[in-house]
């Protein structure tokens, strides 16, 4: 008898005070809601004026969310939050640090292909002025520029930019292709030195 | 930190634990690889579990494609020696895979050897318990017949030819069998225990598990390192950090790993964290199980504070996500530990209140007290693990036989292991209430360090050598939990084989042998008490994205198919 | 012809009110249950932005339970012994209805001043209960015959401690007719032994009523949900609804015989509501404070604290018998 007036005390004072907390769905103030931390790894947000394309994201993925689609004019970078599993990966190795998990998380939908559970990033692409196959996107080819002219050694700065600028607009393929003729080959240094 | 080896270990090995092994190999802290014959697993088995009181932990199968299959054995022998596990290797050839079983030697193997015959298709000479695993039992044998299970002949005559379990024919109204399961609302997760009774009175009784599966270890295998902990957290929900504290130390068993000190300062918190959660959850399905759901609410009510600590500190209430091989991708600030310390020290005052009212309530104790007894000697031979084990008086903890890569040290964070001479329900009702509050401890302690220094919590692994093997031990809330990673010869990424044994696998083979001679009434206490994590046992779940033909519901067919059948 | 033509309207309106009480029991043994147990319950006070969607209040909750029931599809096992798988709800619906209308309320005394109206009203209640053991044995299925087993033996036990109390205050009073044990209150002994009778009639509601920690017949964690697990649709809310008959009926019952007074006349209605109230808060207490006995243990609870009760309130109602 005695556990149960303890047992008694501890849920009368449970009484007036629930632990169950409202779930907000209008502008009643009377409702309450569990605090939302700080930290919380919710959706996928990528800013779409630092998304280069680059595809780090995609390569480290957990869960085959993160997906590329190319076309001719444009990449499209998607991220299907069905699939993703929250880990933060593609925030930790983005290089221009485009990716932030918010605090959003409500995913409940009654159609699979609701837009909600995606996120689009579109860029343009670029298309090889030889082949004609789209190759890179824009935004990833003046970055990748960008840091390599912040990076280089200032002895050959030179002679990489110019070489930079006669190969432009050209594919991986085309590019080595013409490497001979546009004098842009690797083993031009090497032969300098030789001779 | 750098996890420190014994070079001298070797040599123990080689000369008086297994001297007829052909090659000797040193793995990272403290294990040994030893590779023998293939005839010679069922004498060595004999003679450490003899001899030496080792304990066998876990016993699997690597497919090695052209050469046949590596039959591997994992004993503990931290008993006799610190920290050494020894695993044995035996080649068995794809023509005629049949070693000899260990399961008639102990019958910690067997489970084990059931669920390498269903995946792997290895049938173990000898062993007692030939059945399926996974599947159902009476799934035929593809490859010898090639063809479906057959389909229930058509046509009943009347109810008492009709195949269908739930009808009494009348010369069993003595000895009714009574499926709990597959679905049942006494049971969490999916499995079915057969029980057959007499009046009240439990006869006999089978466990049979297999719906989870989800072939997380394949999963695994194809992720490779870096993906696979996210997987690897997603075997079970409750027990989640144990699993990815387990996957770490597994990897990071594979090259000579360093770990910053704050980073494993976050691991004990985080894993303390979880061992609070999961046994408050427990203990609120137990009091739901025997009727009780206000104390189902109570405890249930204090896990919250538990979870807005995790949420706080990971990002996530259920799979952290910020386990990383060589550290943790976040940091605890020193504002959040600060803010977390007060609460988890009001936290532990009402569970010091509450729980022992509960454990003492009379009617409790009426359901619990001498329900589902295990002796000693029967959790040994059955390989009992975790609280099942330490209730029936076994002192093992692996936290303190094999630590993981966590801060478990005794001189510097004080703690001790739980055990209690009860070996009945009610006696690991009392361990788990006991290890809430040494957790409690535990966090206070490391919440009290984190917020007083600072470091890094990440160093980069090292490329993961060839042919090395790690294996990770943990102390999961339900007893001891081992993954076993060997690393391929070919691929830095992915590795050539995954395997998971989890704590539920063993204490759910003794459910039955608890379970004889107890009322129906009991049935599910006992099942509870075990603290079963159906999940862990089964491990799988996968997604096929394309291929085969679907249809998707739409809102308004779902609510029109829950009011109406054929709609 | 004025008396009858006041009890056939009296009948007509303890239809409605019966069932409006009956679901208010139910709703505040839901709604004490969960405020004790730390969370909310049925909300009495809608939100103001769910007001338009779901509805002002959740009172009528257990209603609309049922309700929903019977707007769904009713399945009959093919092992099943058919028609008394499905008529038994319906009989038992009967017999528990018949019983209310052999209680009396403030103001209507309906026909509890026939001659053995409390051999009546116990026995309609029995049947009501038999019917909930029939129908599940009826089913085939193991789950529908350990649920009835463990029912009879908790009724067996809760119906001693049921009649006798009954009999108890009708043996000391000198009548079986419930109109005249509710309108007599007797001397200062008799209420006291009428207050100890009332004890033994409140330990044997537990029972009746399936209150933990005697409601293993319907013990959803180890057989499914007892009696009832074979039953689906408007079967199951035919059940239901005489379980709502027989919580009224009970309380109604042991107001009517233990608190004398009170139902007698209109003017004790606030009273009556009172009484009620506090006798369901008693029950939600003893509820959510008990996990489930095992059968065994809930027999030999009966045994000892029911049956010396019953012994000593004999022993003292001959007493009276003799002194008076």
């Amino acid at each position: 008898m005695s556990t149960h007036i303890k047992i008694l005390k501890q849920v009368l004072q449970k009484y007036s005070s629930p632990m169950t907390l409202n779930y907000p769905s209008g502008v009643d103030k009377n409702r309450m809601y569990s605090q939302i931390p700080e930290g919380l790894r919710g959706f996928i947000e990528r800013d779409e004026e630092k998304c280069i394309g680059c595809r780090a994201c995609y390569m480290v993925c957990s869960g085959r969310a993160t997906k590329i689609f190319d076309t001719a004019e444009k990449r499209t970078v998607q991220v299907f939050h069905f699939r993703c599993t929250y880990c933060a990966h593609c925030e930790e190795c983005c290089p221009e640090e485009a990716i932030k998990m918010s605090k959003k998380f409500e995913l409940a939908v009654t159609d699979k292909n609701d837009p909600k559970a995606y996120v689009n990033t579109d860029l343009k692409m670029l298309s090889c002025k030889a082949c004609n196959r789209p190759y890179l996107p824009e935004k990833m080819q003046k970055r990748v520029f960008e840091r390599l002219s912040e990076k280089i050694d200032a002895k050959v700065k030179g002679i990489v930019v110019e070489d930079y600028h006669k190969t432009e607009g050209f594919c991986p393929d085309c590019k080595r292709a013409r490497g001979v003729m546009l004098d842009t080959h690797t083993k031009k240094h090497v032969w300098l030195e030789v001779v | 930190m750098k996890f420190k080896s014994d070079p001298t270990l070797v040599d123990f090995v080689r000369t008086e634990v297994a001297p007829e092994g052909l090659s000797f190999k040193p793995l990272h802290e403290n294990r040994v690889a030893v590779r023998i014959k293939a005839e010679d697993a069922d004498k060595l088995a004999e003679r450490f579990i003899s001899k030496f009181k080792a304990r066998l932990i876990h016993e699997t199968a690597v497919d090695l494609e052209g050469e046949g299959f590596d039959m591997i054995y994992i004993y503990d022998f931290s008993k006799v020696r610190e920290r050494l596990v020894v695993v044995l290797e035996a080649q068995i050839s794809k023509d005629d895979p049949s070693p000899p079983s260990v399961a008639k030697i102990t019958w910690q193997a067997s489970w084990a050897e059931r669920e390498i015959h269903d995946l792997l298709g290895i049938s173990p000479k000898g062993t007692p318990d030939p059945r399926k695993q996974f599947l159902p039992y009476e799934w035929p044998n593809a490859a010898e017949s090639g063809t479906a299970p057959p389909r229930p002949d058509k046509g009943p005559s009347g109810p008492q030819d009709r195949w269908i379990p739930l009808g009494i024919m009348p010369n069993d109204a003595y000895a009714t069998l009574i499926p709990i399961g597959p679905y049942h609302p006494g049971v969490i997760e999916g499995q079915t225990v057969y029980v057959k009774v007499e009046g009240e009175t439990v006869v006999s009784a089978d466990i049979k598990t297999g719906f989870h599966h989800r072939g997380i270890q394949k999963l695994i295998e194809r992720r490779g390192y870096h993906k696979g902990v996210f997987a690897a957290e997603r075997v079970c929900g409750i027990c989640s950090a144990a699993h990815g504290l387990t996957y770490v130390t597994a990897c990071e068993n594979l090259y000579e790993a360093e770990v910053p000190d704050r980073a494993l300062y976050i691991r004990t918190l985080l894993l303390e964290l979880n061992r609070v959660h999961s046994h408050l959850l427990w203990i609120g399905v137990v009091a739901d199980v025997i009727g009780w759901k206000t104390g189902f609410h109570l405890s249930w009510g204090l896990r919250e504070r538990v979870m807005d600590i995790i949420e706080s500190i990971t990002g996530n209430r259920v799979n952290y996500g910020i386990w990383r091989i060589g550290g943790m991708s976040r940091d605890v600030s020193h504002e959040l530990a600060e803010r977390a310390l007060p609460t988890v020290k009001a936290l532990k005052a009402e569970m010091a209140q509450l729980l022992p009212e509960v454990a003492a309530h009379s009617v409790v104790k009426s359901r619990l007290v001498g329900v589902g007894p295990l002796s000693y000697a029967d959790a040994f031979d059955g390989g009992a693990v975790g609280p099942v084990a330490r209730a029936s008086n076994w002192k093992i903890d692996v936290r303190a036989d094999n630590p993981p890569h966590a801060m478990y040290d005794p001189k510097v964070i004080s703690w001790e292991v739980i055990t209690d001479e009860g070996c009945d329900t009610f006696g690991r009702t009392l361990v788990r209430v006991k290890e809430l509050l040494v957790s409690s401890d535990i966090i206070m302690q490391c919440l009290a360090h984190l917020a007083k220094t600072t470091g890094e919590v990440r160093i980069e692994p090292k490329v993961i050598p060839v042919n090395s093997e790690g294996i990770g031990l943990n102390e999961a809330p339900r007893g001891e939990l081992v993954h076993y990673v060997r690393a391929s010869e070919f691929n830095m990424n992915l590795p050539q084989a995954y395997r998971i044994r989890t704590p539920s696998y063993r204490n759910n083979a003794l459910i039955p042998k608890m379970l004889v001679g107890s009322s129906l009434a009991d049935v599910p206490v006992v099942m509870g008490s075990t603290d079963q994590c159906l999940a862990c046992t089964d491990r799988f779940e996968v997604i096929r994205e394309s291929g085969g033909p679907s249809h998707s519901m739409s809102w308004a067919e779902l609510v029109a198919l829950g009011k109406r059948r054929g709609v | 012809m004025a008396d009858l033509a006041f009890t056939i309207v009296s009948i007509a309106l303890i239809i409605p009110i019966s069932l409006f009480l009956g679901v208010i029991y139910a709703f505040l043994l839901r709604k004490l249950n969960a405020r004790f147990q730390w969370r909310v319950g049925p909300v009495v006070r809608m939100y103001s932005d769910l007001a338009p969607v779901i509805g002002s209040t959740r009172v009528w909750q257990p209603m609309y339970d049922i309700l929903k029931l019977f707007g769904k599809d009713t399945l009959i096992p093919a092992s099943a012994h058919k028609r008394l798988f499905t008529w038994s709800p319906y009989f038992s619906l009967f017999f528990s209805f018949a019983a209310v209308l052999f209680i009396p309320f403030p103001g209507m005394p309906l026909l509890s001043d026939t001659p053995y109206s409390l051999i009546v009203a116990s026995y309609l209640l029995i049947a009501s209960i038999l019917f909930t053991i029939l129908g599940p044995v009826a089913s085939g299925s193991p789950w529908g015959a350990i649920g009835a087993r463990r029912e009879v033996e908790l009724f067996l036990v809760a119906e001693l401690g049921f009649v006798a109390s009954l009999f108890l205050v009708a043996f000391m009073k000198g009548s079986l007719v419930i109109a005249e044990l509710s309108g007599t209150v007797g001397s200062i002994p008799m209420v006291l032994v009428t207050l100890l009778a009332g004890i033994t009639m409140f330990a044997a509601m537990l029972g009746k009523l399936h209150i933990k920690p005697f409601d293993m017949p319907e013990a959803e964690c180890e057989i499914v949900a007892g009696p009832y697990t074979e039953y689906s649709g408007k079967l199951l809310g035919t059940y239901f609804l005489a379980k709502i008959f027989v919580l009224y009926s009970m309380v109604a019952l042991f107001i009517a015989v233990f608190l004398p007074p009170v139902s007698s006349s209109v003017l004790w209605l606030p009273l009556y509501v009172v009484a009620a109230l506090a006798l369901v808060f008693l029950l939600a207490v003893v509820q959510v404070l008990n996990p489930r006995y095992a059968i065994r243990k809930a027999l030999a609870w009966y045994m000892k604290i029911v049956v010396p009760l019953v012994i000593i309130g004999f022993i003292a109602a001959f007493a009276l018998r003799m002194v008076a």
